[in-house]
């Protein structure tokens, strides 16, 4: 019985660790101008993909591309002044990003203006993610994506579509709560 | 002759009216005619028990309506929890497609920028 009560934790970690543990980021809502959570675990992406419509040409892409995904986590913060956040807030991410299947694709550091750009791959795992962090003096946004993406059909729906403009209201505890 | 149309004579041979018969229908209608009934008499006259079935109607609507409330309810619930996924189902992967495009686009450039140099 021990054994099948250690097995069953296991597994529940072991599908809990694909998505990045972004908790420490919640502090840095305080400070933010701006924040948009989004937390799509399993039941709600399936009850979010399900409301798509598929006579919408833009829903009907969103549709197919997370047809194949387990969870979709993004957390943007837009900040007033510079040095809201330190650099150990990213850190934090990048070392669960060290694990192994995880492998870093794209890393694009700006002296100039400050920004800091990484996407990272998980592969050679069943499932597979999607991480991007994108940092600048004043905006800090981390998107984790758990499950098969094509990430042409993804940056094509960034480019043609771009951010809309949807008034996620600034994080609440209680939203939160729903959220998980 | 068969035995049913032999039935059918007996049935309907001519008989007389008993004597009083006619006295009878006058005296009837003679009688002055009783009060009107009240509303509630009326609606009374349901829960008689001949109209038992009105009763049982009455106690089915009485549990179906409400189960039917919270039906609709939990159904309303579902489907404003559904439209709020999908609106951040549909930012999250616009956020994501929009920084993957500007990771793309500053890839780009900096080759650009390489092959000038």
């Amino acid at each position: 019985m021990k054994i099948l009560w250690s097995l069953t934790l296991c597994i529940g970690a072991a599908a809990y660790g694909q998505a990045l543990d972004l908790k420490h980021l919640d502090r840095l809502a305080d400070k933010a101008s701006n924040v948009a959570d989004v937390t799509l675990d399993g039941s709600l992406l399936k009850i979010g993909a399900k409301f798509l419509s598929a006579d919408d040409p833009d829903q009907a892409k969103i549709k197919k591309l997370v047809a194949e995904l387990k969870g979709v986590y993004v957390k943007t913060f837009t900040f007033e002044q510079e040095g809201a956040y330190s650099e150990a807030d990213i850190t934090s991410i990048r070392k669960q990003l060290q694990s192994p299947g995880w492998s870093r694709i794209v890393g694009i550091q700006s002296k100039k203006n400050g920004e800091n750009a990484e996407v990272y791959l998980k592969t050679g795992q069943p499932g597979g993610g999607l991480a991007i962090i994108c940092a600048n003096p004043k905006e800090l946004t981390v998107v984790n994506i758990v499950g098969k993406i094509d990430l042409d059909e993804l940056s094509e729906l960034g480019g043609s579509l771009g951010v809309p403009n949807i008034d996620l209201e600034k994080a609440k505890p209680a939203n939160k709560k729903d959220d998980h | 002759m068969s035995y049913l149309e032999e039935d059918l004579k007996t049935a309907l041979r001519r008989e007389a009216a008993p004597s009083d018969f006619a006295e009878r229908v006058l005296s009837r209608l003679n009688q002055p005619a009783g009060p009107e009934p009240s509303w509630w008499e009326l609606l009374a006259v349901l829960l008689l028990p001949p109209r038992l079935q009105w009763v049982a109607l009455s106690v089915l609507f009485s549990v179906m309506i409400p189960v039917a409330g919270v039906q609709y309810r939990k159904q309303q619930r579902m489907r404003a929890e559904g439209e709020r996924a999908k609106e951040q189902l549909v930012f999250a992967v616009r956020v994501a497609g929009d920084k993957l495009h500007h990771v793309q686009q500053r890839v780009l450039e900096i080759g650009r920028m390489d092959t000038r140099l």
